[in-house]
């Protein structure tokens, strides 16, 4: 594949100025404390976008949102919920994830042309966080505001004449810190497959 | 000429099924897993020191503090699974004038609460639902002095008791040895009794005597 994507060349992927859309689908995947205290599964249901200002050919910064939700449902099990106290339910836990993020990519071989863009990308900004716990239908809701850091790294795929729209693939590690009620950060990794294309 | 950008709106509107596609944890639980059992006990007590027990023949209806007595389906579910739960792990069963060591009571509890709904800024904007002009009064206000939206939740839940009557004139007050507490969907059902007793039992192995 990359002996066919170096074979191909055109001109210039991304030009200084340009305004670019990239939306994408994305399937979460909880790790760390996270993992292990709240959520094992993965999760299907996000995506995330964002809006880039091309700085330079390789250089973009903008602004970017998304969404993604968790949710797990232990089968029923008894609980210390107290002194002396047992509670036998069905614990389901659902976390929500909202990030708003500034967020800047790095293209590092967007001058030469080629189909195939590697790309790193880093992002730091507030998140929406929801996690509501519940014992069978009884429970509550914490949400609350939190900072997150997000890292991440994929591959472009050109198309065009111009090279600058085009699919891609990559994944991010979100850093989403959280302490309460003995529970840690909401650490999570997000696969991601989408578009992006200018917008003028 | 083409539109570049045709498949936005697809996108978006892709983008807003996912966002619907977000679950309510509530809304996957099936009424047995939507029930909790709560059983708390005085760590103090030794409950192999209990030979018998007595179980009340009716049940106590608490409704919002008030109180009658009744002897449902349901109840007698309950009460015949509580005596067949104590039998199984060693207790035996007398009449209350025998002197029981422990006393069984079955309660059904209704607890209502009330709140008031948050219209938000609705009232204030009316006039632009509809104009009063819409009315033949153009010109005119709307005064809403007062309305408010109530609303009302009432739970129902069962709560089973054991009092220490073995000690009670040792102690000159009837004590607490046990609770169990039984909430959620179809609590009130026959067929709910039994799996529900059976589960408050699981989980106080602790409840259990020899002869």
């Amino acid at each position: 594949m990359l002996l066919i994507s170096n074979l191909v060349k055109a001109q210039t992927t991304s030009k200084e100025g340009e305004l670019k859309l990239h939306l994408n689908y994305q399937y979460g995947i909880p790790l760390g404390d996270f993992k292990n205290d709240m959520i094992s599964n993965g999760s299907a249901r996000g995506y995330s976008g964002s809006l880039m200002y091309q700085i330079s050919p390789k250089w973009a910064a903008g602004i970017s949102a998304g969404y993604q939700s968790f949710l797990q449902k232990y089968p029923r099990a008894v609980y210390e919920t107290g002194d002396h106290e047992a509670t036998s339910a069905v614990l389901t836990n659902s976390v929500e994830i909202t990030p708003l993020m500034a967020t800047g990519l790095f293209t590092p071989l967007a001058e030469n042309g080629k189909i195939l863009q590697p790309y790193i990308s880093a992002g730091f900004g507030v998140n929406m966080l929801s996690f509501r716990q519940y014992l069978g239908e009884f429970g509550g809701a914490d949400n609350k505001a939190t900072l997150i850091a997000q890292g991440g790294a994929g591959l472009q795929i050109t198309f065009g004449k111009a090279k600058e729209s085009g699919f891609s693939i990559g994944a991010n590690y979100q850093y989403v810190p959280y302490q309460r009620n003995g529970y840690g950060n909401m650490n999570n990794l997000g696969l991601q497959a989408g578009l992006y294309f200018p917008l003028k | 000429m083409k539109n570049k950008f045709w498949f936005v709106p697809g996108l978006f509107s892709s983008l807003l099924f996912v966002t619907g596609c977000s679950k309510d944890p509530l809304q996957n639980l099936t009424p047995e897993e939507s029930r909790i059992y709560t059983t708390s006990y005085d760590s103090s007590a030794n409950f192999q020191d209990y030979k018998t027990f007595s179980i009340a023949d009716s049940v106590a209806v608490i409704d919002n503090g008030v109180v009658v007595k009744q002897h449902s389906a349901s109840d007698e579910a309950y009460l015949n699974a509580m005596q067949n739960m104590m039998e199984q792990r060693g207790y035996l069963l007398v009449d209350k004038n025998q002197s029981p060591d422990i006393a069984i009571a079955v309660n059904r509890v209704y607890n209502t609460t009330t709140g008031f709904f948050d219209y938000g800024d609705y009232w204030d904007y009316y006039g632009g639902y509809w104009d009063p002009y819409y009315w033949g009064y153009g010109g005119y206000g709307y005064n809403v002095p007062f309305v408010f939206g109530v609303y009302q939740i009432t739970e129902g839940l069962y709560s089973i008791d054991m009092f220490d009557l073995k000690n009670a004139t040792t102690n000159q007050e009837i004590n607490l040895l046990w609770n169990g507490l039984v909430r959620g969907e179809g609590v009130f059902n026959v067929s709910t009794a039994t799996e529900a007793v059976n589960a408050l039992f699981a989980q106080s192995p602790y409840l259990n005597t020899t002869h």
